[in-house]
């Protein structure tokens, strides 16, 4: 815990520039960089004990314990059908809150916050590839300096979709 | 003061005021529905009721509320004042009951952000109509009418009535902001601060530190004081804070003046001031009454405006503060917090160093602890409420549907200070209600001769019950009707094909009267307006079920039928036992397990298909392996090795491998995160000593799943 990165210091950058606009979290997973739009992410925590539940999707780690909240935590590798890694000192938990639903985000290596101005965005080119399907989450490419990071939009990454037919199956089941 | 001001918290106060009232009105009420007459204090009370909703609704501007309102004030200011003998009760208690739900109903829209548009005419002709004929009734007993309600009646209190020749009198009105808050308290501190040059004060309204809707009246017509004074104009103006004033008027009068303006402001004994005589008696006291402490004088002046000032004045609502269930919750998530935070530092490894001197640490350590389980079971207290006003609502059905029906009923309650969690409250309400209008419309017989041929009384008794006992609290609703009949049920069941092709009497009384909580059950023929629609039983039980309890039907043909809801006292903290499997800690609620056993490979019978029993004592469990059915790495497989728990619900049992135990202790239940979706057999999560966090067993999803798959 006391290696936490809290949200605040990343608040106090912001206040200098007084919006959060542009700004992304960018961190590495494999040999590729993306990067989250900073208003989504709450706090980087360091990795810690998991919960597994049974049951579930492979990559929903399971859940974790954060200052009495608990929250499920997905592994991003796993999730982008990647070869799950060791987790080593320097995977980091990124606490995103999407629509009120906390979420964590095991990742590798957390790289930066980037400043990426909207016009250097451009959506990701289509091949109409049904195999696309597992890219649907990564909105923009942005280039900063000589890396291309993909942009991701949390929102899909953690499959509203999902969501809501879990939420249909409680209102169902009351 | 201004910006703070928003329609929403006086939205929420108006609403939460109001429910509450409505709820006390219609307590006195039904109190009384089989007295011939209301008595003084209940005629004060709900005309004060009345009142006070009136004037907060006036202020919202929800006119429909305050003409209705005001309309029942009137009815009641009339019998206040008139005691009128025969008036018709029951019609009397109809009307304000009336009322009352018309009250509720906007409320419920307002509640729901609609507009309250609920059309008050027919309502307000009734109570003109109904007061006209009371009236009428009087006056052929030639008693004098009373004046008309007004709406306010002023009653002043008075500081000083010594006046001297050098005395000035003014009079002085001050007109606040539309938009200020706590205009009482502003007004107050006014007087108080005119009180130190005041020889005689007088001010209108008058009640304005006991009664806070004083504050809308001011925000409405002004607060008007009469000051008679040695202090000139000026020291008087310098003493009013007009901070929040949008007019101050301020005339000088002369002593004849004053007394006319005394009369105007309705005081009885302003002719004794005139005259510079010594104050009576009692209105000495009065004014000792309400004269301020110096105390609250400071917090007053200062601090206008605030919560706590206005408690302060209010030893009624001293007691009791409403707090919002979030901030509630977040305590209480807290305080979990903390008793865990607790057991890290007390268990900290550090600690474990050998030839540590920690005498001092356990002891102080000692007093941590005592006072971190003193603040969970404070919390847990704050959450329990009584069960009083779910009974009141019981009542009010049985009052309606007994009515309805034409049915003679009378309703005994017992035990409704019994105190439940507040969620768990939120969850009985409905099912209780269904089954107290379940007894009423198809418990108690249709005709009361039914009832005396049997030798039974023609009036229908329910009795509404509760208690606590063992950690679970029991609510039965029991009436002395006809009962049910298990053949008519059994051949219910199998005409609507809700049971297998068994005779009746393979099955037991228990299995038979269970057969109304089966989905698409109704035994009634015809449907009537409060129940019958055969989507009642199997709600309640569902309802009952999730929040842990269960329904327990007990009845004798002809001699009546009980149900009792049998809940958990809290939902919050369960009893646990905590066992592990292969890494994986789970959580298993103490209540449900039977045994722990340690059974051998020869107790296990393997069927082809794979599934596998235990067989105990002669009798045969369905087996589950935990670390198979969850897919648990490095656990035990072999059954010698590990423990098997014998797990009941609803009488069905099952038994469980796990891998050993590890500790038994209370839990705070915490529901799996919505993200994850939800898997079978797990309730919840729960955090352990060490931080961790260990899932909970749901007994009956394992059942249900182990039966799926069979």
């Amino acid at each position: 815990m006391a290696e936490e990165l809290k949200n605040e210091e990343m608040e106090e950058l912001l206040e200098e520039e007084d919006s959060q606009k542009g700004k992304f979290m960018t961190f590495q997973t494999g040999k590729e960089f993306f990067g989250i739009s900073i208003s989504y992410v709450n706090e980087i925590i360091a990795m810690q004990p998991i919960a597994a539940i049974p049951e579930v999707d492979d990559y929903i780690k399971g859940l974790i314990n954060l200052r009495g909240k608990i929250i499920p935590v997905i592994d991003v590798r796993v999730r982008f059908k990647m070869e799950p890694s060791e987790y080593t000192d320097r995977t980091c938990i990124i606490v995103i809150d999407v629509n009120s639903t906390m979420i964590g985000l095991i990742v590798e290596k957390i790289a930066e916050v980037d400043t990426i101005a909207d016009d250097s965005i451009v959506p990701p080119p289509s091949l109409g590839r049904k195999e696309h399907e597992h890219n649907k989450y990564v909105y923009g490419l942005a280039r900063t300096g000589d890396a291309v990071k993909l942009l991701l939009d949390p929102e899909k990454l953690i499959r509203q979709d999902e969501i809501e037919a879990v939420m249909e199956d409680i209102r169902k089941e009351d | 003061m201004a910006e703070e001001f928003n329609t929403e918290s006086m939205l929420d106060m108006f609403l939460y005021e109001s429910g509450q009232l409505l709820e006390k009105l219609e307590g006195i009420i039904l109190e009384k529905q089989d007295a011939d007459c209301f008595d003084d204090s209940d005629i004060n009370e709900i005309f004060r009721v009345m009142h006070t909703i009136k004037g907060s609704s006036g202020v919202l501007m929800y006119e429909n509320i305050t003409k209705v309102t005001h309309k029942l004030e009137d009815v009641f200011y009339y019998l206040r004042e008139s005691h009128p003998d025969d008036v018709p009760h029951m019609e009397l208690v109809e009307k304000v009951l009336a009322v009352s739900d018309f009250v509720t109903g906007e409320l419920d829209k307002l509640k729901n952000g609609d507009t309250p548009d609920g059309d008050e005419h027919q309502l307000v002709e009734d109570l003109d109509e109904f007061l006209g004929r009371l009236k009428g009734e009087i006056k052929k007993q030639g008693i004098q009418m009373p004046q008309a309600n007004k709406h306010e009646e002023p009653k002043q209190f008075y500081i000083t009535p010594v006046a001297g020749d050098d005395s000035h009198f003014y009079r002085i009105s001050i007109h606040y902001r539309s938009d200020t808050q706590m205009s009482n308290i502003r007004a107050y501190s006014a007087t108080y601060a005119l009180k130190e040059v005041a020889e005689d004060l007088l001010y209108t309204p008058d009640d304005i530190l006991s009664n806070e809707a004083s504050g809308d009246v001011i925000l409405a017509e002004g607060f008007h004081m009469l000051l008679q004074t040695k202090s000139s104009k000026e020291e008087v103006i310098a003493l009013i804070d007009s901070s929040e004033a949008e007019e101050i008027n301020f005339d000088e009068l002369t002593k004849g003046e004053y007394g006319k303006a005394l009369a105007e402001f309705g005081r009885e004994s302003e002719i004794t001031i005139d005259l510079g005589e010594e104050a009576k008696p009692e209105e000495k006291d009065a004014k000792k009454k309400e004269q301020p402490k110096p105390g609250d004088y400071v917090v007053k002046t200062k601090e206008a405006g605030k919560g706590k000032t206005l408690a302060k004045n209010q030893p009624k609502q001293q007691s009791i503060i409403s707090v919002n269930v979030e901030k509630m919750d977040a305590l209480m998530d807290l305080i979990g917090e903390l008793v865990i935070a607790e057991a890290v530092v007390l268990q900290n490894p550090d600690l474990k160093v050998p030839g540590l001197e920690l005498s001092n640490f356990q002891k102080a350590s000692g007093q941590l602890s005592k006072i971190t389980t003193e603040l969970q079971e404070v919390i847990m207290s704050m959450r329990m409420m009584p069960l009083t006003n779910v009974f009141q609502k019981m009542k009010r059905i049985v009052f309606d549907v007994s009515r309805k029906l034409d049915k003679d009923i009378e309703l005994e309650v017992i035990g409704e200070n019994t105190e439940v969690d507040k969620n768990i409250i939120e969850h009985i309400t409905d099912p209780l209600m269904h089954l107290v209008r379940n007894s009423v419309d198809h418990g108690i017989e249709e005709n009361a001769e039914d009832r005396t041929t049997l030798g039974k009384p023609a009036k229908g008794k329910i009795t509404l019950e509760a208690k606590n006992e063992g950690g679970k609290v029991y609510i039965s609703v029991k009436d002395d009707g006809k009962g049910l009949n298990k053949e008519k049920l059994y051949q219910k069941a199998m005409e609507k094909g809700l049971i297998d092709n068994k005779l009746i009497s393979e099955f037991t009384d228990k299995e038979i009267f269970r057969f109304i909580t089966l989905p698409g059950f109704s035994t009634k023929e015809e449907v009537t307006e409060y129940s019958g629609r055969g989507v009642g039983m199997d709600v309640v039980v569902k309802n009952i079920q999730s929040i842990g309890g269960r329904l327990d039907i007990e009845s004798v043909e002809f001699e009546g039928s009980e149900m009792t809801l049998i809940i958990p006292l809290t939902l919050a903290i369960i009893n646990g036992i905590v066992v592990q499997v292969g890494k994986s800690p789970f959580v298993i609620e103490t209540a449900s397990i039977k045994e722990f056993v340690r059974v051998g490979e020869d107790s296990l019978i393997h069927e082809p298909s794979g599934e596998e029993y235990i067989v105990l004592r002669g009798e045969c469990y369905p087996f589950i392996r935990l670390n198979e059915r969850y897919d648990l790495a490095d656990s035990i497989s072999n059954v010698e090795e590990g423990i098997v728990v014998v797990l009941e619900h609803e009488g069905s049992q099952v038994c469980v491998l796990i891998d050993k135990l590890l500790q038994e202790q209370e839990i705070v239940v915490k529901p799996i995160p919505p993200y994850v979706k939800k898997v079978k057999g797990l309730s919840g999560c729960t955090q352990l000593g060490d931080g961790s966090i260990a899932l909970i067993l749901d007994i009956a999803g394992l059942l249900i799943q182990d039966g799926e798959r069979r």
